[in-house]
């Protein structure tokens, strides 16, 4: 809703404003009484969806006199649970931060000295024009030799239609391979999705790894400490820290880091040997689970065999797994996102999958559930075919590498010059790989060989400092972002409206792309001409001019249109105009909302009634449409799924063994393997990393609103062992290990597991355009070696051995 | 009106969104010492084995305020509904409220010139229902409301509670309602031996009694 009225009038009848509130007064009505009032104060209100991290949690701005004074949450998005965490509400600063990349900017001195100048951004364009061309037609018009990488966000996928389809390179990265791939495709491979575990109704819930406390995830952080204590969820902590989420749980337990396997293997054979697991369950949903049984029960993943790897006590080990089943199928092994660990994470994945499963946690509300989508409309984009693009360099390096590649396999294999063919340059939008990827003096190098950068950020990051080109994007506050929907058990969708005019100079990311399509269209148009012998045969039986447009070759096409304009195409050709309107009033829409919608009292709004929500939904038809069912009265459909479900995968039944994959190299079922386990030799630490609840990765790190809450990142080791080191509180230590070295400071505390040290990521910036920033502790990635996991070459960010010493 | 605000401090994950959301809606100054708003924590082991308590926290707003008492100006003084507040025109930063608060709620803001304190977000609950750390809170530790109103949500929840306050032994009468944990194990963790537990009952007839005698000083 964009309301602008008065001061005045604004506090006279401000009740009738509060969106919070649910008032029926309409924002027709209160404009129609301002219209004769003063217009200076000019108050609004738009509904905008935070950036701060990737929850994309809704809110509401509050703009003064086009400054944005508040953000506050807005609670008829049910995801977010009408919350603003200490970054949502920091995004202001994320908006008015001085450091913020404001004009285009081309440099001048070496890479990563920092020296830029100002350029107007049709010189930044025909900067990369000029290199781009070069490059390719030294190339032949292979598209691929330029790379591209995105962070995650809503405007995400229009820098990559810009890159894969229009532009027609091979080489994309995101965050997947240093972030949560492996829990994606462990889960999905066995359960048929990733899921959402429904921590409103489960009994028992064991976190291993996962900090819900301190890594916000919405629903899960706010649903879970709402009922731990006896308040109905026992909660099993299991990790090498003593977290946030720790100091919540009824049995905290204490674990080697990169033995988590181990753990689960062990669970899975109490419950085996016991019979404790949901035998029903298992007979009709399971597939090769006779496989799966013999081959826990044969390789003797007894709990005194685990007691020796992980150091969890057999006794634990016994209990938590009679405990979970006794609560089961109200009870999750929770997923958990964050990174991959180690070797055998995706078994590790796969394992905690099945383990739920045999309790009969998934699909069932309590559990894993999977929810139910809401449709949007699609735009099409008319991709040119490159005959002379090549395939993506790095498909070898694992079992099963995707379209977001390997991130640290890629960079490998650019940094040392074994590429198939050159990698001449690079696209980042929005990532900070010289932060982000394990090894960054590696990063560094793959940056160095390249011959045009291209970074379009908000912010002078670590990796814009490696730039040729820097192209200012405005921030998340300053743009309409595509519109998205969120499915699950209460499925919405959501709008991030822009709140005010983009500051500076900057541009969303759409407009740069249509900026530099332009640009472009015709000088590589020409490159494709010359080298490309499909397009050569195709133009002697068609003329250009009809050839160009229908191949797609104009490469502005699908950014000529605004996003307000393509949002309300998607969303208008499912919902219609009346909903449309709403969705622009309140930033949120599923259907029914305004009859559902409840506020209970300040702390607690009713999105869906409990009964209007989506829990089971896998049906026993294959072919099944959740509507009908739901709203067929004759049937009910609970009881249809209590018979028999259909799981989203190969055989339609939970996977024990994954033959597929065997023949690939991979384990078929989870196996514990002693070779690929890191055990840490004496005098030698194992180094993990993590996040906690004020700093997202390292995007934040500049916003001095957080900063206020923690200035630097500190070492975490054992107070016991920091005390035969001499190692004291505050103490500067260096930390090395085979890739680098590092200075910061020690907090020697009970809190951590003996043999493993721990510092925050996303600090320790180098870039000294960030003022506020630049030099506090240090990045995890300057240490973290750059060994990957074999199934989709995802980075080990907890394999890494350390040394430390006081100085 | 007598505001007040309670505390389920037991679910707090430590995120200090209140914090933030505190300083962007108040204009707090910057500084590690400029809180309006705070999270306490208090961790150890217990035989070796970690544990942690946290108790976020804020100023009382004590129905016997002694900021308020020994202020020599006036400046400290009770705005509508017993909320404390600073007039920042009249405070000589004699700091004698600094001294005198036994909950350190108060702090030095360099661009008032002046004492500067939670103001239970007075100029936002009309309009919004409620205070900006309540509101943006993930897990919802706070329930902010009026002690005079028998079906606020405020009053609603300390029937159905017991809970306790802060150093409640300076006798101030705070205004700072901590939900004491169903969960025994926790509450003996997180409460001390001394701590006296009150129940809605008990503590009545105790608040009325003082509201009716401080409460003529209280602005209209």
């Amino acid at each position: 809703m964009k309301v602008e009225i008065s001061r005045r009038r604004f506090l006279q009848g401000s009740v009738a404003l509060s969106v919070v509130g649910g008032t029926t007064l309409s924002a027709t009505n209160i404009l129609a009484n301002a219209k004769n009032k003063s217009q200076n104060a000019l108050m609004k209100k738009v509904p905008t969806v935070c950036e701060m991290c990737v929850n994309k949690c809704a809110a509401i701005a509050q703009v003064r006199n086009g400054i944005v004074t508040k953000l506050d949450p807005n609670p008829y998005f049910p995801k977010s649970r009408n919350m603003l965490c200490a970054r949502g509400a920091a995004g202001i600063h994320a908006l008015y931060d001085p450091d913020r990349l404001k004009y285009p900017l081309i440099r001048t001195g070496e890479r990563g000295d920092g020296k830029y100048r100002r350029a107007t951004w049709d010189e930044a364009y025909a900067f990369i024009e000029d290199k781009l061309t070069k490059i390719l037609d030294e190339e032949k018009d292979n598209r691929s030799c330029i790379g591209y990488c995105a962070g995650e966000g809503m405007a995400e996928h229009t820098f990559k239609s810009f890159m894969a389809d229009k532009f027609g390179s091979a080489n994309f990265l995101n965050h997947s391979s240093i972030c949560l791939q492996t829990a994606v495709s462990g889960f999905t491979l066995t359960i048929g999705g990733y899921g959402q575990a429904d921590l409103e109704n489960a009994k028992y819930v064991i976190m291993a790894g996962a900090n819900r406390a301190e890594a916000i995830l919405t629903p899960d952080t706010m649903d879970l400490f709402k009922r731990t204590r006896g308040r109905g969820t026992k909660l099993v902590v299991v990790d090498p820290r003593f977290t946030n989420t720790a100091m919540h749980a009824d049995t905290y337990v204490a674990i080697k880091p990169g033995t988590d396997l181990a753990f689960v293997l062990a669970l899975t054979y109490v419950a085996l040997i016991d019979q404790v697991y949901n035998r029903a369950y298992v007979a009709k949903n399971f597939v090769d689970f006779d496989k799966y049984k013999k081959h826990i029960i044969e390789s003797e993943y007894t709990p005194e065999w685990a007691e020796k790897i992980t150091g969890v006590s057999a006794d634990t080990i016994c209990k938590i797994a009679h405990d979970f089943m006794a609560a089961a199928p109200q009870a999750v092994y929770y997923q958990g996102r964050r990174t991959t660990w180690s070797k055998n994470d995706f078994q590790l994945r796969r394992a905690m999958a099945l383990f739920t499963a045999l309790g009969g946690g998934i699909d069932v509300k309590g559990g894993i559930v999977f929810g139910k989508s809401l449709p949007l409309g699609e735009h099409t984009i008319n991709a040119p075919m490159y005959a002379q693009a090549k395939p993506r360099i790095d498909r070898d390096l694992a079992a099963i590498v995707g379209a977001t590649g390997t991130w640290v396999g890629w960079r490998n294999m650019v940094a040392e010059g074994k590429s198939p063919y050159p990698i001449r340059g690079m696209f980042v939008y929005k990532q900070n790989p010289m932060l982000s990827v394990p090894n960054t003096a590696k990063t560094k190098q793959m940056f160095e060989k390249m011959d045009l950068v291209v970074v379009i950020d908000t912010m002078p990051s670590d990796t814009a400092m490696m730039a040729d080109v820097i192209l200012p994007e405005c921030t998340y506050l300053e743009r309409e972002d595509p519109v998205r929907m969120f499915p699950g058990i209460e499925p919405a969708i959501v709008l991030r409206e822009k709140v005010i005019e983009p500051m500076y100079e900057t541009k969303p990311v759409i407009e740069i792309m249509h900026g530099l399509a332009v640009k472009l269209t015709k000088p590589l148009w020409e490159i494709t001409k010359k080298y490309d012998d499909d397009v050569k045969d195709e133009l002697e039986a068609t003329p250009e001019d009809e050839f160009f447009e229908d191949g797609g070759f104009n490469l502005a096409e699908p950014f000529e249109h605004t996003q307000e304009e393509l949002n309300k195409h998607m969303f208008v050709s499912k919902h219609g105009e009346e909903a449309w309107t709403l969705l622009r009033e309140k930033g949120v829409y599923y259907p029914n909302m305004m009859t559902y919608f409840k506020k209970i009292n300040n702390n607690t709004y009713e999105c869906y009634p409990k009964d209007k929500k989506f829990y089971s939904v896998l049906k026993l038809e294959e072919k099944y449409d959740p509507e009908t069912f739901l709203h067929d009265t004759c049937v009910n459909p609970a009881d249809i799924a209590d018979l028999k479900r259909s799981f989203n995968t190969p055989n339609k039944k939970v996977e024990c063994y994954l033959g597929s994959l065997e023949a690939k190299g991979v384990d078929a079922m989870p196996k514990w393997r002693d070779e690929d386990y890191v055990t840490v030799p004496a005098g030698k630490f194992k180094f993990i990393t993590g996040r906690h609840a004020q700093f997202t990765q390292n995007s934040t790190m500049n916003n001095i609103m957080l900063l206020e809450l923690m200035r630097e990142n500190y070492i975490w080791i054992n107070d016991k062992e920091a005390e035969k080191l001499g190692i004291g509180f505050g103490d500067t230590v260096e930390v090395t290990s085979k890739v680098g070295q590092v200075h910061i400071k020690a907090y020697p505390t009970p809190k951590i597991v003996p043999g493993a040290v721990f510092y925050i990521h996303g600090f320790g910036a180098k870039s000294e355009g960030l003022t506020f920033a630049h030099r506090n502790g240090a990045s995890d990635n300057e240490i973290i070696e750059d060994t990957i996991e074999p199934v989709h070459g995802c980075a080990n960010m907890h394999d890494t051995l350390v040394s430390l010493r006081r100085v | 009106m007598n505001y007040a605000m309670a505390l389920d401090y037991q679910n707090c994950i430590n995120c200090k969104a209140c914090e933030v959301a505190c300083k962007e809606e108040n204009g707090v100054q910057l500084g590690a010492d400029k809180q309006r708003i705070w999270i306490g924590v208090v961790e150890g082991t217990i035989f070796g084995k970690p544990f942690a308590n946290l108790y976020p926290s804020q100023c009382n707003h004590c129905i016997d305020a002694p900021c308020v008492n020994v202020c020599p100006t006036n400046a400290s003084h009770f705005a509508e509904g017993g909320i404390v507040k600073v007039y920042a025109e009249k405070c000589i930063l004699c700091k004698g409220c600094m001294e005198a608060c036994p909950y350190d709620a108060r702090f030095v803001d360099d661009t008032m010139v002046a004492v500067d304190k939670c103001t239970f977000c007075d100029h936002r609950i009309g309009e919004m229902g409620t205070t900006a750390c309540q509101a943006t809170c993930p897990t919802k530790v706070r329930t902010f409301g009026d002690l005079d109103d028998e079906n606020s949500d405020l009053v609603k929840l300390l029937k159905t509670k017991r809970f306790f306050f802060q150093k409640e032994a300076s006798g101030t009468l705070p205004k700072l309602f901590y939900i004491l944990p169903d969960d025994l194990a926790y509450a003996k963790q997180s409460v001390s031996a001394n701590t006296i537990i009150h129940t809605w009952e008990d503590i009545k007839p105790v608040y009325d009694a003082a509201r009716s005698r401080r409460s003529k000083e209280w602005k209209r």
